[in-house]
């Protein structure tokens, strides 16, 4: 039920008067869909697990890449055919898996398939292998094997791009690219599954440029540089380039969330990796919170910012039980920069006294700093607290039940009141 | 967007949405018909609960639909979305829905697989060493599908063949400082996501670990100015959110933090009066998953008329209350 497949999205309501001749059109499309559907389904049921049925997924896949089952078989296709049966003298150059393999072997159980196991069943048995049974013979159809694979494998990556550039949100092909990526660290010598996973880091990129709040390319970036991190793939850490790349991504557009979440995820790893000290950290720190206070003094409206520096503010009064940017800071230390940040945020009200998230910030943070003090806000600080929520529910009166939850647990309300 | 329809909204036009949701199978010589097969019993879910709120529950035949979901069922249990496609967790969730809307459980144990057989078939899908769910035998992960394993277990009263505790175990991972919730660990918050863990958190008698003061304001954050909500920090607003947003308010008791009655006018104004259906914003093309959260966004902020619907399974109240005795 959580699927959003299918549903439209920002397409223009318009009356929809169909003539005669559109009508008959659309039933010459429907015939053909359903015709290639028909072909597809007596082929995989009958488990003709051939080159011309793989062609067919291909066909209704450009029609309809949401067809799930679809791309079900074709993972069949694969797994029982297509991969690791070398056809001697098949040029790369043309090694479109519909094109070039010789694939008739069927499975019989991968049509029925009904286990919730993700293995992949053990491959067909090389033709070449075993009628020799000599070593260098079989390290030989073993090299061909892994070569034929990359070659399917790298086909069939390229066949989901265009499906994919046409549907940046359809969970189906990001899962179907993933599955294939797997079975490269399967079959493929590290060097060459490794070389797959970098272009994929590419094509992840790619689809955050056209769409940088994409939270399907987020994750799919997240999941391809750990798997490129991984011993599996002969790798390394990537967390410098990784928040590199969250750098370039809030140049181009401050408002981007996603990569500030993701900087936000990535920095402790990046600290301990350094292996920053604490007057490396109190630097990072320092670096970070001057790149927010320049974002916020041209943008004070925007959440995305307000949101990241609310992380960078939780790293300095919520410390316990999780890593943090500055462990060994003292109290003084944390109440010092919290006194800075609430006097940095002050000013901005100079320049915009109307902007809402600004006042939230300074309620937000001198409760911190009390926290912090293990103490209740004194007077002065009650009235001005009192203040920002007045000023609160005035620029803010849809969210008036937050409000007036904040009022009642900060024991705030004949302060708030005195002030009508 | 125009603001021409902004300035009043519509009242809920209920008969056209009755009609709407009858004649979305009655469309087979449309394009998109066959191109949504892969959606038919998800469809027929939000279509029935979406009827069932509006007070017609009897607008689809109820044996019809019976025979029909359980033409849907796979030797292992699972359902797919229509009959000759795949087994899947998203059509087998939909599937013990609208067996649980109907009544209809002994329908499952005597003419399908029965109860036992489902149960077994969501529990194959936990991964035992994370904890999470796999959409089908081809992996995908997702806490979409720890929900919904969660929802249909405990609907068939069978969450006992899961390990929950490692489920639990596995949302806490995907938490965020912001007190949201990403579709794994390491992934940004996102509405649908907060809905997926927290309903199954609190399927699971575990939210006692939710930030909710953290959680209720990124949510209450949610809404824009025009009064409809958005799903993560600066995007446009969309009706779906109406659900996923405001009944993750409601699991923590914080539907107070937004406006309601900006809310109810956004919902309105997304509404196709005339033929019927709700849209993602106002002037869009309808479709039945847009017009199910808009209704049940509206049963949730109590809008005359309506069926009350349950904020974690995403049933009507009666229908919960009936299986679950709560």
């Amino acid at each position: 039920m959580a699927d959003q497949g299918g549903s439209q999205h920002g397409i223009a309501r318009t009356s929809r008067v169909r003539t005669e001749e559109q009508k008959l059109l659309e039933q010459e499309k429907i015939r053909k869909y359903r015709e290639l559907e028909d072909q597809v389904r007596s082929h995989v049921s009958q488990n003709h697990y051939t080159p011309e049925v793989f062609q067919l997924t291909s066909r209704l896949l450009k029609l309809n890449p949401e067809y799930y089952t679809i791309w079900n078989d074709r993972r069949r296709l694969l797994i029982s055919g297509l991969l690791s049966k070398p056809s001697v003298g098949s040029s790369p150059s043309r090694a479109s898996p519909s094109s070039s393999q010789s694939a008739t072997t069927t499975t019989p159980s991968a049509a029925s398939s009904s286990s919730s196991s993700t293995a992949t069943p053990p491959r067909p048995a090389s033709p070449t292998a075993g009628t020799s049974g000599t070593t260098a013979d079989d390290e030989v159809s073993t090299q061909q094997q892994q070569e034929n694979d990359r070659d399917v494998l790298k086909s069939e990556l390229n066949f989901t791009i265009p499906l994919l550039l046409e549907s940046p949100k359809c969970y189906w092909i990001w899962s179907y690219r993933l599955w294939l990526l797997n079975l490269a660290i399967e079959r493929l010598p590290t060097a060459a599954a490794r070389r797959i996973w970098e272009e994929e880091l590419g094509l992840a990129s790619k689809m955050l440029s056209k769409d940088q709040r994409n939270f399907h390319a987020w994750g799919y970036r997240r999941h391809v540089v750990a798997q490129l991190e991984s011993a599996e793939l002969g790798g390394s850490s990537m967390a410098e380039a990784e928040f590199e790349y969250t750098d370039k991504m809030i140049r181009k557009d401050l408002s981007n969330f996603s990569a500030w979440h993701s900087r936000s995820k990535i920095i402790p790893r990046l600290l301990d990796e350094w292996k920053a000290d604490d007057a490396a950290r109190r630097a990072f720190l320092d670096k970070e919170l001057g790149l927010i206070r320049d974002a916020l003094n041209v943008g004070p409206e925007d959440q995305s910012l307000w949101y990241y520096h609310r992380y960078l503010m939780l790293n300095l009064v919520n410390f316990v039980g999780h890593p943090t940017i500055t462990p060994a800071f003292t109290q003084e230390d944390r109440v010092t920069y919290v006194v800075r940040e609430i006097e940095d945020i002050r000013e901005l009200l100079e320049d915009y006294d109307d902007v809402q998230l600004i006042y939230e910030a300074l309620f937000d943070y001198t409760l911190h700093l009390c926290q912090l003090e293990e103490r209740q806000p004194d007077p002065e600080e009650r009235v001005e607290l009192a203040g920002w929520l007045k000023k609160l529910m005035v620029l803010d009166p849809m969210r008036s039940g937050r409000w007036a939850d904040l009022e009642r647990d900060t024991g705030l309300v004949a302060e708030v009141a005195a002030l009508e | 967007m125009a603001d021409h329809n902004v300035a009043e909204e519509p009242p809920l036009a209920i008969s056209a949405h009755v009609q709407y949701i009858q004649r979305l199978d009655k469309r087979r010589d449309e394009y998109e018909y066959w191109l949504t097969e892969h959606l038919r019993l998800n469809g027929l879910y939000w279509g029935l609960t979406a009827l069932h709120l509006l007070g017609h529950p009897e607008a689809i035949p109820r044996a019809d639909t019976i025979d029909f979901v359980l033409s849907c069922q796979h030797e292992n249990g699972g359902f797919g979305a229509a009959p000759g496609h795949d087994a899947h967790m998203l059509s087998t969730v939909s599937a013990v829905q609208i067996l649980a809307l109907l009544d209809a459980f002994d329908d499952l144990e005597k003419r399908g697989l029965g109860k036992a057989k489902v149960g077994e078939y969501i529990a194959n899908l936990q991964n035992k060493t994370s904890g999470t769910f796999a959409g089908d035998e081809w992996g995908e992960q997702d806490t979409r599908f720890l929900y919904g394993a969660f929802n249909a277990l405990s609907l068939l009263g069978l969450l006992e063949l899961v390990d929950v505790d490692k489920a639990v175990d596995h949302i806490t991972q995907c938490a965020n400082f912001d007190g949201g919730y990403g579709v794994s660990p390491g992934a940004e918050s996102h509405a649908g996501q907060i809905f997926t863990c927290l309903a199954a958190l609190t399927i699971a008698g575990k939210q006692e670990y939710v930030n909710t003061a953290r959680l209720g304001r990124w949510l209450s954050e949610r809404q824009v100015a025009g009064g409809g909500l958005n799903g993560r920090p600066e995007k446009k607003e969309d009706v779906c959110y109406s659900w996923w947003v405001l009944s993750s308010l409601q699991m923590i008791g914080k539907t107070n933090y937004i406006d309601k009655d900006k809310l109810v006018g956004f919902i309105l104004r997304c509404q196709d009066t005339e033929k019927g259906g709700i849209s993602d914003r106002p002037g869009d093309v309808v479709d039945v998953w847009h017009t199910l959260f808009g209704l049940t966004g509206l049963s949730l902020l109590d809008y005359p008329g309506l069926e009350p619907v349950d904020e974690v399974y995403c049933l009507p109240k009666s229908t919960v209350y009936r299986v679950l005795g709560r």
